[in-house]
């Protein structure tokens, strides 16, 4: 995109739609030629948007990019119910975006006039002092974390750049946009609570409130001191300092920190999420009710360090985290006394080394299948050295809550996805599930994997990979190859989708492939099993009015309006199908009546045309009869002709008894008459 | 034939050689014809016999009212047997059995081979009919086995139909 930055506060009047540029709802402009990179996301693009009902509201639009999980729950709760400190989200909709030539998401916001906080902190236009943070930054950004927990959401986009002045004097601060990428996907290690940035970036998870709260921490930090004091510390380092030391001391280290925000900044940054101050306790402090301090309390340390992957290890915890990036050498490390001695005497962790020492016998048991697989023997270990991070496994590290966008990352970008299928078809997650059963309905966990199991087991369409992506993922597009350039999110915009690719798709492969089965079964609240079955049916005249009836199941339900394209597109597959009827008549008048219903544009009446159990009855019916008549004929048939000499016999044999008949009936009468000639 | 029959069969044709023994002589000469082909003929029908001894009868009853209705005595039981006319008339008509017996049958034959021709070609016609608007798939759904599964073959100007 070549467009040149454009300053927002240059507008005066209400701009035509020009090429580029796109309206939503027959109500917003979102002006492609007017990009405002200072209001970007990390995954979404900032334009200059327009009310035409009310031209003196400031609006900016985002959109999003295509492929990137979107979080549509959140997007229809925001817009719904608006609420304080949170940019407001005034609409949405997927929309084909000229500059991208693909459909997209645009999601509409209300412009923040003010800017980001940082840039005008760090450009010097305005100071925040630390008297101003309890009600000029906290207050809001509570107010807006608040509201957000009432829809029973989180935010999980808290961090410096992604809140902003809403009013050109700067006084009011908001929460930015959440809703473009899936929740911590965009966040800074820094910003992430410690357990949760131990996961891959997709793999976060929702997370909750609470994770809000440690990302204000983090952002309270930067704020104050109006840049980041760990900025140059990444990636396995700012991990391993966080580990080692403590969230609170590895960020803000020896940074000056107001004695006044240490408290609340020691709640906020606590690593243990049962520990971290939630909303009530910030609001409390706001409010001037002294707290319960909290201890600067770093993790547990071994005396003496272990040496694994190059790096000297004082806790468990890291060392899970690089037990899973290294496994051969983890698996060695189990099986070494002096692992054991180090996590009995140093790390003071007995009970520990019994368990990994249990579950490597337990390995050696099941040497023979998966269960006693080198990666498996580590995960198990994972899990129960860091009961807290993320299920780890062949180097991924997941959260399950976070299991969906790490999974359509994964697919998105052609990744590894076979670990993550080997997660759930392992039941790798039970372990985790099972060890944390006092953070998460681990019932429902359990369900909820156990149901992908049982999709991924089935290879039939509308059940497998692609299921379990749709399920886990409801913002994700639909990655069907016909429509991926559609942005398709709701189940309402399929149809027209596939409408307009009917005009350039190969008219030979079926509209409803396997991922279109999959999306439709996740994101249709009707009973679609039946239609899934007889999609899935390898006879091929049963798939064609399965996919067939799931298409008119679809428009009538939904109320589309005509699929003039999609229609003539399945017309042109339903060959087998009409060749199921076994009268050729009504093959002739099925094929006839197929281009009128093509041109009304209803796969509902093509649905009723092609499978009318009526005619299907008597079809069936006259076929039998016709077997019946068939086979009639061929034995008639078969006893004359297989007769040969029998025949010529019986019809010489008739003859002579014609013959006789003949002789003694002449005799009779001959007789007679000459009887009575001779008496009378 | 049992005993019984066999001592009857003997006790009437003695009781008419004693009572009509010029009817006896008559009949057993004129006709023998019927009895050589009551001896050939071993089918069970026996259509021989009754096709010859019907006609041979005929020739022969004219003379046997002469004879009832005229002296019945052995001499003119022996003047009808020495009469060639009358002979010829009798085994004349013996004769007239015996290509009645041999020329019918063929005709018969081929009368009823004609009808069945005509029902085989209604019964292909049928069958054609039903492959034309049911398919081939019929023929195996018929699950015949043998002559009769085979598909009747096209006639001029008709065309096989696709199978489905």
């Amino acid at each position: 995109m070549a467009e040149e930055p454009f300053d927002a506060d240059e507008i005066s009047e209400p701009s035509p739609v020009k090429a580029g540029s796109i309206v939503l709802r027959e109500r917003f402009i979102v002006n492609g030629d007017k990009p405002l990179p200072n209001l970007d996301s990390p995954n979404a693009k900032a334009y200059l948007a327009e009310d035409r009902h009310d031209l003196s509201r400031n609006l900016f639009a985002l959109v999003c990019t295509p492929g990137i999980p979107l979080r549509t729950s959140t997007i229809k709760k925001l817009q719904v119910t608006p609420g304080p400190g949170n940019l407001e989200l005034v609409e949405s909709e997927s929309v084909f975006w000229p500059i991208i030539g693909q459909r997209t998401m645009v999601i509409i916001y209300e412009r923040p006039m003010g800017g980001r906080v940082i840039d005008r902190i760090k450009a010097g236009q305005v100071r925040i002092t630390e008297y101003d943070i309890p009600r000029k930054v906290i207050q809001p950004i509570v107010d807006g974390l608040r509201h957000i927990r009432s829809l029973n959401t989180a935010h999980r986009a808290l961090r410096p750049d992604n809140l902003f002045f809403l009013d050109e004097d700067m006084q009011e601060i908001v929460l930015g946009d959440c809703v473009t990428a899936p929740e911590g996907f965009d966040q800074p290690l820094m910003y992430e609570p410690l357990e949760r940035a131990l996961a891959n970036p997709a793999g976060r998870g929702k997370g909750s409130t609470i994770d809000d709260m440690y990302a204000l921490g983090a952002s309270l930090v930067v704020l104050t001191l109006g840049n980041n004091p760990i900025e140059r510390m990444k990636g396995e380092d700012l991990l391993f300092r966080r580990t080692n030391l403590g969230s609170y001391a590895a960020v803000c280290g020896n940074a000056r920190i107001p004695l006044s925000l240490l408290e609340p900044l020691r709640g906020l940054l606590s690593d243990s999420p049962n520990e971290r101050w939630g909303l009530d306790e910030i609001s409390n402090w706001l409010n001037g009710l002294k707290q319960t301090p909290q201890q600067k309390k770093p993790a547990r340390k071994g005396d003496t360090p272990l040496r694994f992957g190059g790096r000297d290890h004082t806790n468990v915890r890291t060392l899970a985290h690089a037990f899973n990036r290294q496994i051969p050498e983890a698996v060695k490390a189990l099986k070494d006394e002096t692992f054991h001695a180090w996590l009995k005497r140093s790390a003071n962790e007995g009970d520990l080394s019994d368990t990994l020492k249990g579950y490597v016998d337990t390995a050696n048991f099941h040497k023979e299948n998966h269960q006693g697989s080198d990666e498996y023997l580590i995960a198990r270990c994972c899990a129960a050295m860091d009961p807290y991070g993320p299920i780890r496994y062949k180097g991924v590290s997941v959260y399950l809550d976070g299991f969906g966008p790490m999974l359509a990352m994964e697919i998105i970008r052609n990744g590894n996805v076979q670990v993550l299928t080997e997660i759930i078809n392992r039941e790798i997650y039970q372990f985790w599930v099972s060890d944390r059963a006092l953070l998460l309905d681990s019932i429902e966990i359990s369900q909820q994997f156990a149901q992908m199991k049982a999709w991924l087991s089935s290879n039939e369409v509308g059940q497998g990979l692609e299921r379990c992506l749709y399920e886990l993922n409801p913002g994700l597009t639909c990655q069907s190859p016909h429509i991926i350039e559609e942005g398709i999110v709701f189940i309402d915009d399929l149809l027209p989708a596939l409408d307009r690719a009917a005009n350039h798709a190969d008219s030979h492969a079926k509209p409803v492939d396997r991922h279109v089965a999959a999306f439709i079964a996740a994101r249709f609240n009707e009973d679609t099993q039946p239609h899934l079955r007889a999609l899935a049916a390898a006879k091929e005249s049963t798939s064609v009015i399965g996919m067939l009836s799931l298409l008119a199941f679809l428009q009538w339900k939904l109320k589309t309006a005509p699929v003039f394209g999609l229609a003539s597109w399945v017309g042109g597959l339903l060959g087998p199908a009409i060749n199921a009827y076994h009268s050729r008549t009504t093959r002739r008048e099925l094929e006839k009546e197929i281009p009128k219903l093509v041109r009304r544009g209803s796969l509902p009446d093509m649905f009723d045309l092609i499978d009318n159990a009526e005619k299907r009855r008597e079809d069936q019916d006259g076929y039998a009869d016709a077997v019946e008549e068939y086979a009639i004929c061929a034995e008639e048939i078969l006893s004359i002709e297989g007769s040969g000499n029998e025949l010529q016999e019986k019809a010489e044999k008739t003859g002579q008894k014609t013959a006789a008949t003949i002789s003694i009936i002449t005799t009779m009468i001959a007789v007679t008459i000459m009887f009575f000639s001779e008496i009378l | 034939m049992n005993m019984r029959m066999i001592i009857w069969s003997v006790l009437i044709f003695a009781l008419l050689l004693i009572v009509a023994l010029p009817t006896v002589m008559l009949i057993a000469f004129g006709m023998l014809p019927a009895i050589v082909a009551v001896i050939i003929d071993r089918t069970e029908e026996r259509s021989a016999a009754f096709c010859v001894g019907g006609l041979n009868f005929c020739g022969l009853f004219t003379y046997l009212m002469d004879l009832w209705f005229g002296d019945h005595d052995l001499g003119q039981a022996m003047h009808i047997l020495t009469d060639v006319f009358a002979l010829a008339v009798m085994y004349g008509g013996a004769c007239m059995g015996w290509m009645l017996y041999l020329s019918l049958p063929p005709v018969i034959s081929s009368f009823i081979q004609v009808m069945s021709e005509r029902r085989l070609q209604q019964l292909r016609a049928t069958q054609r009919k039903i492959l034309d608007e049911w398919g081939d798939e019929v023929i195996h759904d018929a699950d015949l086995g043998g002559n009769g599964a085979a598909p009747p073959q096209a006639q001029a100007g008709q065309k096989m139909p696709a199978a489905a």
